[in-house]
């Protein structure tokens, strides 16, 4: 009869708990939100407000010498820049094959008030054929664009030992190119780089803010309808989550248990498969690929992690549904919980296996900064990404049995349409749609750029791919939630 | 005093189904092309109502066909009424067939948290009735082996003891009562009984009268999706054998 008791207390206990979980996750969910922002704002630093500069001007190919630069004469190139920030102006020089003498001096003029933005004085002797010299400013200058700008070149040697700086004749420039004075066609070859303003992140705080006040309605509202006892879906989706998570414990610990259960090395299996399968590939690929990329393994391994990942839990949360049917045609529980825990226990899985990634950076020389725990979010994407995939499949697979025939096919497919051992410049130019359709691209080429890059990559990735993993998502919650009654009949 | 713990309120169960399951998309696509598409309704359950009061033990009979599996899966939430309501209060444990909430490369200790985590119970109940359960399966040392190793007795004393041990408040038997040696059916019949007279509901499936006879107290008599007959045992039983 103490079972009896047991069950009254139990639910007397569940009417008290209920409301207290429930302001704890609410409360939860805000709390992370707001710890997410602060730390988001700090891991990615001047990339939150600055990125490369979309108006740069790129090196021309060289086709021509201009004159000779000695004493007296001079070149001038005038022009307009987009660069919010500018950092440097690079000009690009040729010597005649010969040892040369004497100083250059490189000024970058606003035409309007004359005055110097930056200048640079090169010892002609250092200059090779070929090579580059590089005029920096102190700070970034701003308000350029929209400002009339001359590159002015003057040198002191003498004639028969000065450089000369290279043209592009056939480049008709819209500035004007001015050699000792007469305009020519052409465009000296130049090129400036700088940085532009994000003008999402220079608004950040505002950002977040709005977010943040929205997040807080919605939760508060939640809160509000739970109280006057009606039904609101954040609320029951949190409670169920309370309700079920000892099963879903027990599911994602059996999943784990029984994968590696009679095998002697066990666990350290999801240690050593991605391992050795970038051990494979880079003995393959290295020799084509190597010289094109940094950090080749490394790159492997992000790209072997994440998409190792994604394929295992496609492929077996394509039979979560018909794999329990003896379960669903006799207990109910919300149907989702099968697809759920196949994902959850693949996480853990991911988990494991990014310990080998860190490992084979640190000794590949991979400088960890703190945008690598960046990396961390574009997972949790991916994991929301597959999660729709999964669904979706598993609910397909009730109605069709080729589904998984199919899905071996568009895995592979799918594994070909990513970059995961070569690197994305090989692919040419008409099927490069092909990446930007593949939200898997997306999301390892943002891992890739905040682990080996060390910088975080543009703001507008991380809104990109999160609302592809929420679409993602959606759609396969969507199509499970229409279908899943059926389930029942055709199992 | 006796609460209504399961009313079933003038439900109707439809299926729209192909003629033949199709299972795979070509011979969708096939069919689909050729207009042989054709969907079948088929009525399970027509306008069934009845209430369960707590600690009644309802029998369901029937010939085959009659829809009694169909009632159990709708009772207990698996599948949707088409039309009309069921209301239960308390928590459904449907005793499961064998080992389908099993996993064979668990222990029979994993096995129980996990088939009693598929049950619906909390983590604390299990930890304190599993001493109990593991007694009453008399498995002994062997609840620490992974059950692929069980004999089939073994397996369906596991099952049994843990939907058995826990107390449900609503318990679903589909004839699963015959299982081990006569020694264990006694001892299951023995449990069986004490949940009943100790408050649980039972809703009981069997073609077995004599089972129905000796345990229920109340039969409904489905035949075609409707309910022929509900009411006391002797009466219920007495009229289907005529029949």
């Amino acid at each position: 009869m103490q079972n009896r008791e047991y069950i009254k207390t139990k639910k007397l206990k569940e009417m008290q708990e209920n409301p207290r979980f429930l302001k704890r996750v609410l409360i939860g969910i805000f709390a992370f939100y707001c710890a997410f922002v602060v730390l988001f704002y700090f891991l990615t630093g001047d990339q939150l407000i600055y990125r490369e500069s979309r108006g740069e001007q790129e090196m021309p190919a060289a086709t021509a010498g201009t004159v000779e630069l000695y004493q007296g004469s001079d070149v001038t190139q005038y022009f307009m820049t987009g660069v919010q920030r500018l950092d440097s102006v690079s000009v690009l020089w040729g010597t005649y094959y010969r040892a040369n003498a004497g100083t250059v001096t490189v000024e970058l003029l606003r035409t309007d008030t004359g005055e110097v933005l930056m200048s640079g004085q090169f010892a002609a002797v250092d200059i090779p054929e070929g090579g580059t010299t590089t005029i920096y400013a102190q700070q970034p200058i701003e308000g350029l664009p929209g400002v009339e700008l001359a590159l002015h070149i003057t040198a002191d040697s003498a004639p028969g030992e000065a450089v000369s700086p290279l043209m592009d004749a056939e480049n008709p420039s819209t500035g004007g190119l001015w050699l000792n004075g007469e305009q020519t066609t052409g465009l000296l070859c130049f090129s400036t780089a700088g940085t532009d303003y994000i003008r999402a992140g220079l608004h950040y705080w505002q950002l977040v803010s709005i977010v943040g006040a929205v997040l807080l309605a919605v939760l508060v509202f939640a809160w509000n309808r739970y109280q006057r006892g009606r039904q609101d879906i954040l609320a029951e989706a949190i409670l169920a989550v309370k309700k079920y998570r000892f099963l879903i414990k027990q599911l994602v610990s059996r999943d784990f248990k029984t994968k590696y259960k009679r095998s002697v090395l066990g666990v350290f299996w999801s240690f050593l498969n991605p391992l050795l399968t970038m051990i494979v590939q880079y003995f393959i690929f290295s020799t084509i690929f190597k010289s094109d990329i940094e950090y080749y393994p490394a790159y492997l391994l992000v790209g072997i992690v994440s998409f190792n990942f994604f394929n295992e839990a496609c492929g077996m949360g394509l039979m979560s549904i018909i794999g329990n049917s003896g379960l669903i045609t006799k207990v109910y529980m919300p149907k989702y919980i099968y697809p759920l825990t196949r994902v959850m226990s693949s996480v853990v899985n991911l988990a494991i296996s990014l310990i080998p990634l860190i490992i084979v950076s640190m000794f590949t020389g991979v400088h960890f900064r703190k945008s690598a725990l960046l990396a961390l979010y574009f997972l949790v994407c991916l994991i929301l990404f597959t999660l729709g995939v999964v669904l979706l499949l598993s609910a397909a697979m009730v109605f069709f049995r080729d589904v998984q025939f199919l899905w071996n096919v568009i895995s592979m497919i799918w594994m070909y349409a990513t970059p995961l051992f070569y690197p994305e410049t090989i692919l040419p130019d008409q099927f490069k749609f092909v990446l930007q359709i593949n939200p898997l691209y997306h999301i390892i080429k943002a891992e890739r750029t905040c682990i080996l890059g060390g910088v975080s990559p543009d703001p507008v990735v991380y809104v990109q791919c999160l609302l592809m993993a929420l679409a993602a998502l959606l759609i396969g919650a969507l199509v499970f939630k229409k279908t899943q009654n059926k389930f029942v009949l055709y199992l | 005093m006796s609460k209504t713990m399961i009313e079933v309120n003038d439900v109707t169960m439809r299926f729209h189904m192909n003629t033949d399951r199709i299972l795979s998309l070509k011979e969708f696509v096939t069919t689909a092309l050729r207009g042989k598409l054709a969907f079948q309704d088929f009525t399970a359950l027509n306008h069934v109502s009845f209430t369960v009061k707590k600690g009644e033990t309802v029998g369901l009979i029937g010939h085959n066909g009659a829809g009694k599996s169909t009632m159990l899966k709708v009772i207990s939430g698996i599948l949707e009424p088409t039309k009309g309501k069921v209301t239960t209060h308390g928590n459904i444990v449907p005793m499961l067939e064998l080992g389908s909430g099993f996993d064979f490369d668990l222990t029979g200790r994993e096995n129980i948290y996990l088939n009693g985590a598929i049950l619906g119970y909390s983590e604390e109940f299990l930890k304190a009735k599993y001493d109990e359960i593991v007694e009453f399966s008399e498995l002994g040392d062997f609840i620490e082996m992974p059950i692929r190793n069980y004999s089939s007795g073994m397996l369906a004393r596991l099952a049994f003891s843990v939907a058995a041990e826990v107390q449900p408040e609503i318990l679903i038997v589909d004839e699963i009562l015959s299982v081990g040696d006569a020694n264990f059916q006694e001892k299951s019949r023995k449990r069986m009984m004490e949940l009943m007279s100790g408050g649980t509901t039972v809703l009981f499936v069997s073609h077995n009268l004599e089972q129905i006879r000796e345990m229920c107290s109340k039969v409904v008599w489905l035949e075609h999706g409707t309910v022929q007959m509900v009411g006391d045992t002797k009466e219920v039983c007495d009229a289907y054998e005529k029949s």
